[in-house]
């Protein structure tokens, strides 16, 4: 137990000699103070409840980048190319040329027609006018639709010439798959509804995709199964997954309760700083619905963390309390004792935190910079519920009798495992941890070697590998020639020059070059269409399969080309590129590609310019991460070795407080290539959330263990009362922290997920780090002789 | 020097080998009759239009002037040095050594050491000037013809002229464009005799290798200028050519001069070839059509032919078998000279343009999708 005549000592950390004046300005304003943050309270609190997701995607792409910049310029002529939904319509059992199926199949195509958002015009499936056969007979051509004139279903002839209509459709692996065993609904959409000017609901899309088609359809047909994808289906299942996030906070919170009851058997203890952090999530929200953001996928996680924030130095608080109430102080005494011991270093560890999250404004993406803010402002409200309203409500309802007794009772078994760990700090235990820790450091660089940029897994990388979508995704990709991963190229002409023999070689020669590129699956554009249509101009003989240099020849031949692939004035046609993957490689090989492919033959004619698609916003995406990374990385711990050297005067202090942060920044980017996790968006943050909260334990130890040492202790003495004192507070606030943000781990969002996994593992493992190896580093960095003599000197 | 394409078997273990080949740098491009073909180990799974044997050798020529040639049945292919990037539509070797090329923008490429390099011979710019030529060589002698005739005769011999000045225009107008018409197929008997077709009745023959052409449409009784898509020999030593709207010509003395046969079929006609008998010829061409004269053409009997798909080449093996390959998977066989065929749709159901059989009763065809293994109906081996 701390002798109350320390707490009247010198030194920076232990209270001035007179109350200071925040202290004062606080506690003698108590009931001011509650009430303004009463009606602070209901007014952000009223906005707080008001505010709404937001899954704006254009905030998840870095908009400053030349990519995206290209991308939006032509955002309008590129529309229609990738806003679809794919809805494959899957034969359980026998193949696609029943009865059965093809009246289900005609259902669903008619069902999807009347969806709101569908344009109509584009639809495509087997029952739709668009989908021919189409015959070179000795006359030209002859064709017609897929489903014959005088198709009845039941009988085994109209069956036949349906397979032979398929089979000559040229649609088998695209609209049809190549074991006939489904078939595609193909539905383009409009991105703004073209009567009313309203922008797609996806979420709304979504949901009538699920009920309307998927619910619908494979409860009436117990024989069929239904995948959807699409850009819009994937939104929509990513707003759904922000709605799981409800669930995580009340488990968050129950189980945060149940632990800090565990911890300081005090009702009063328990609910208030659990009430207060939630205050300070509410503050938050309102703040940021006033500042007219939303919450998306990334942003929805901040009130998480200052949830947890908000708690993790409320215990401290209730501690402290404790710990006065114990040696028989009233709560408002308590309370004013506890603000005095701790709003320096409550101070520090907060500021620190908002300087970690505000470095994530290196990255230019604005859902990093969103949750910079949101964090910022959620520490700054911490700052004030937790120093200022948490001690106030405290000063009125004291510590209950139970927490004193469970703080005065923690003696004797407590004070064992204390002396236990104490040993962290003993000589002869110090060089074995350290070795240990080169050992880890160690092992770490050599697994994270592995580490790589950007998203490493198939499919959608937002949502889980096993989810729906994902799952449906595969099914697609296995059964149809189809790639997820696509890259846009934008080639710019003069007007109504777009199609000009030179243009449409130049592209033909670019996607050759592309397609002899390692991780380019295939390619289209014009100048595909262009050779296939003149191929069968000339009677389907492939040895016409190549551009014709006559223009009319040309323009014959891309008359019927799909709409995506020639805007309205003819300035600009895209060159589709579908890669194996989106792995950083893959993207950074192909775009360098491009880049030097366009450099080269970018002319008066024709420019090339880079890159739309999904595969064009990830390298845009993963070009950004990697040059904010490094910058990231040094400004936060520049920033908070500045803080602590600021406030320990002292680099050695610094070196025990950072080293451990270190180890479990590089362990952390080993499990991150371990478990195929690459730097991204969602990633790159945590590193600095880590940083930030995690040097708050450091923080803690280190300020008891100095005080400690200037009293004259040994290392080992002073670092068993450390431990005495603020151990068990530090371990509990690396749990609580943990448990913050361990559910995110269940969440269907992958990168949410991620971001859980890391955090959960950076929280605790720093906590971990700053019990048992800043001390063995302090045995090694520490000279407490000369530590005394300075601060005497000082004097 | 030609790219070593060292993969075992065709497909993905390419993809692998090509990994590590490095990538030639894109320069600004040039004419695509003076872009050297790109090396690629992706030659041998994209379109071939025509293959034949080179002695043991097997040598493919197709898009993009991809030429590659195999010396172990088609298990491995080489790429040769090609100076043009342009569609390739036909390759035959009048030697072991000797070899040509055509396609479009009208090439023609000539080989001396059985396909490895390759070195441009003709353009479509210079054919055309050669045909122009002809033509007004053509136009000359027709007035000088319709001065002399009898009265009676001068109308038709009137149209004959409006057609070769039409002719003339039209060779006139495409050249101002370039060099857009493609050769087809090409044909040759040695080292130094051989022949070219191709489209709007393009016809050039050579007597020294290719150092020196003619134009030889005037031979052709083709004054609609139809395409003629294919040149074969026949057993017996006829030459036979087909083309467009069911044109069908023989030539009996080497090709010096041509006789027009009666068509039994006015849709297109892709290929002809002998059946290993005497002066017999099987024609075929769009939708299966297909068609059998034992007379070098004089007479032709429908051959008949369940499958619909157009017809583009075929082949005789050694035991007389003949097999026909066409669009949409089809490969066709006969055990009977061509009497009757037995079809075979491919699971790929790619367009195949040739077919070259191989020891046993194998066979490796070439087209949409490559090149591929199969037994004799056609299916793929393994």
């Amino acid at each position: 137990m701390s002798n109350p005549k320390h707490d009247k000592g010198e030194h920076y950390l232990t209270t001035p000699k007179a109350e200071p004046f925040l202290e004062r300005l606080i506690f003698n304003n108590r009931a001011l103070i509650l009430i303004a943050f009463f009606f602070l309270t209901l007014f952000l609190g009223y906005n707080a409840v008001k505010i709404q997701p937001d899954a704006s995607f254009e905030r998840m792409i870095p908009l400053e980048h030349p990519y995206i910049v290209n991308m939006l310029e032509h955002r309008n002529d590129l529309e229609n190319l990738g806003n679809f939904v794919r809805i494959a319509v899957e034969v359980e059992e026998g193949d696609i040329f029943t009865q059965e199926y093809m009246e289900t199949l005609k259902q669903i195509t008619d069902e999807v027609f009347y969806l709101n958002g569908v344009d109509r015009s584009g639809l495509k499936s087997l029952w739709t006018s668009n989908v021919r056969w189409v015959e070179v007979t000795e006359q030209g051509f002859q064709g017609g639709t897929v489903i014959p004139d005088n198709y009845d279903g039941s009988s085994r002839d109209s069956l036949e010439q349906l397979r032979q209509n398929v089979l000559r459709s040229n649609e088998v692996g695209r609209l049809i798959s190549d074991n006939f065993r489904s078939t595609i609904v193909y539905a383009p959409l409009y991105e703004n509804n073209p009567e009313t000017g309203e922008p797609l609901d996806y979420g709304e899309f979504s949901r009538q995709l699920e009920e309307k088609i998927r619910d619908k359809y494979e409860a009436q047909n117990p024989n069929i199964d239904i995948h959807i994808v699409g850009f819009a289906k994937k939104v929509g299942d990513l707003i759904e997954g922000i709605g799981s996030i409800a669930w995580f906070a009340g488990i968050t919170i129950i189980l945060t309760t149940l632990l800090l009851y565990g911890y300081s058997r005090c009702i009063t203890g328990t609910l208030v700083p659990v009430f207060t952090s939630i205050i300070a999530v509410f503050l938050q929200l309102g703040t940021l619905r006033l500042l007219g953001y939303g919450l998306d996928p990334y942003s929805v996680l901040v009130p998480f963390l200052v949830f947890a924030i908000g708690i993790s130095h409320g215990v401290q608080i209730v501690n402290a309390m404790a710990v006065e109430a114990a040696k028989g102080f009233d709560s408002v005494t308590a309370a004013r004792l506890a603000f005095r011991a701790l709003y320096i270093p409550g101070m520090l560890a907060l500021i620190s935190d908002a300087f970690g999250f505000l470095t994530l404004f290196f990255i230019e993406i604005d859902v990093i910079r969103d949750l910079a803010v949101a964090a910022g402002i959620g520490v700054a409200f911490v700052i004030l519920t937790n120093l200022v309203l948490h001690v106030l409500i405290m000063s009125y309802l004291g510590i209950s009798k139970g927490g004193v007794r469970h703080v005065q009772n923690h003696g004797e078994k407590q004070d064992r495992k204390w002396r236990i760990m104490s040993y962290f700090a003993h000589p002869g235990v110090a060089p074995i941890s350290l070795l240990i820790a080169v050992i880890g450091l160690g092992l770490g660089l050599y697994y994270k070697q592995d580490l790589k940029v950007g998203d490493l897994d198939q499919g959608a990388p937002e949502l889980r590998a096993d989810s729906r979508y994902n799952k449906d995704n595969a099914f697609i990709i296995d059964n149809y020639s189809t790639s997820a991963d696509v890259l846009v190229v934008m080639v710019k002409t003069e007007e109504e020059q777009c199609t000009q023999y030179n243009t449409l070689r130049a592209m033909d020669t670019l996607q050759w070059e592309l397609q002899n590129t390692p991780g380019v699956q295939s390619s289209a554009s014009l100048a595909n269409v262009s050779k296939l249509v003149t191929k069968a101009l000339n009677e389907g003989n492939w040895k016409w399969y190549e551009i014709s240099r006559n223009q009319t020849i040309i323009n014959a031949s891309i008359r019927e080309a799909p709409a995506g692939l020639i805007n309205t004035n003819c300035d600009l046609t895209p060159v589709l590129v579908f890669l194996e993957d989106h792995k950083a490689e893959t993207l950074k090989t192909v775009t360098e590609r491009v880049e030097e492919f366009a450099s080269n033959n970018n002319s008066d004619e024709h420019t090339f310019l880079l890159g739309a698609g999904n595969a064009g916003v990830e390298a845009a995406t993963n070009d950004v991460i990697s040059s904010a990374k490094n910058m990231m990385l040094i400004f936060v711990y520049g920033v908070v070795a500045s803080l602590c050297l600021l406030t320990f005067r002292s680099i050695r202090a610094v070196l025990c407080i950072l080293i451990p942060l270190g180890l479990t920044s590089i362990l952390a980017e080993a499990i991150m290539a371990v478990s195929g996790i690459g730097i991204k968006v969602a990633t790159l943050p945590v590193i600095a959330l880590g940083v930030g909260i995690g040097v708050d334990y450091g923080i803690y130890i280190y300020s008891k263990l100095e005080k400690f040492l200037l009293e004259g202790k040994t290392l080992q003495e002073a670092y068993f009362e450390t431990l005495r004192s603020t151990g068990k507070a530090v371990i509990f606030t690396g749990v609580t922290l943990g448990i913050g943000v361990v559910t995110w781990i269940f969440s269907p969002i992958k990168f949410q997920a991620d971001m859980g996994l890391l955090l959960f593992f950076m929280f605790i493992w720093n906590m971990v780090g700053s019990i048992w190896l800043l001390p063995a580093l302090a045995r090694f960095l520490l000279r407490p002789d000369r530590m005394v003599a300075k601060a005497r000197a000082s004097k | 020097m030609a790219t070593r394409l060292m993969c075992k078997t065709l497909g993905a273990a390419c993809l692998g080998v090509s990994m590590a080949m490095s990538a030639p740098s894109v320069f600004a491009l040039a004419d695509i009759i003076e872009t050297p073909s790109r090396p690629t180990m992706l030659a041998a799974e994209n379109l071939l239009n025509d293959a034949d044997r080179a002695g043991e050798r097997i040598v493919a020529a197709g898009e993009r002037g991809h030429i590659i040639f195999s010396d172990d049945q088609g298990e491995t292919w080489v790429q040769g040095q090609v100076p043009v990037s342009a569609t390739l539509t036909g390759v035959d070797f009048g030697t072991e050594a000797e070899g040509w090329a055509v396609g479009h923008s009208g090439v023609v490429l000539h080989s001396g050491d059985a396909g490895k390099t390759w070195e441009l011979q003709l353009t479509g710019i210079e054919a055309a000037e050669l045909a122009i030529e002809s033509r007004q060589q053509q136009i000359e002698e027709m007035e000088q013809k319709i001065e002399e005739a009898p009265e009676e005769e001068k109308a038709d011999l009137e149209w004959a002229l409006d057609d070769l000045f039409f002719s003339m225009e039209n060779l006139e107008s495409d050249l101002e464009i370039g060099p857009v018409n493609p050769f087809l197929d090409v044909w040759f008997e040695n080292e130094d005799h051989g022949f070219v077709v191709g489209a709007y009745g393009m016809f050039l023959r050579t007597t020294d290798g290719g150092e020196t052409w003619r134009d030889w449409a005037p031979r052709l009784e083709n004054p609609t200028g139809f395409h003629l898509n294919a040149i074969t020999q026949i057993t017996g030593g006829a030459l036979v050519i087909v083309g467009e709207a069911g044109q069908i010509f023989v030539s009996v003395d080497g090709g010096e001069s041509w006789e027009k046969r009666e068509s039994p079929y006015e849709g297109s006609l892709f290929g002809a070839i002998g059946t290993g008998q005497v002066n017999e010829v099987l024609a075929f061409g769009l939708r299966g059509n297909m068609f059998l004269s034992t007379d070098l053409g004089k007479s032709w009997k429908v051959v008949p032919n369940e499958a619909g798909a157009t017809l583009n080449n075929g082949a005789v093996s050694d035991d007389g078998r003949i097999t026909l390959v066409g669009n949409g998977g089809t490969v066709l066989m006969s055990t009977n000279g061509g009497t009757s065929f037995r079809p075979y749709s491919r699971d790929d159901r790619e367009g195949v343009m040739d077919v070259v059989p191989l020891s046993g009763t194998n066979l490796l065809i070439v087209g949409e999708g490559g090149v591929k293994h199969t037994d004799a109906r056609g299916k793929n081996l393994q």
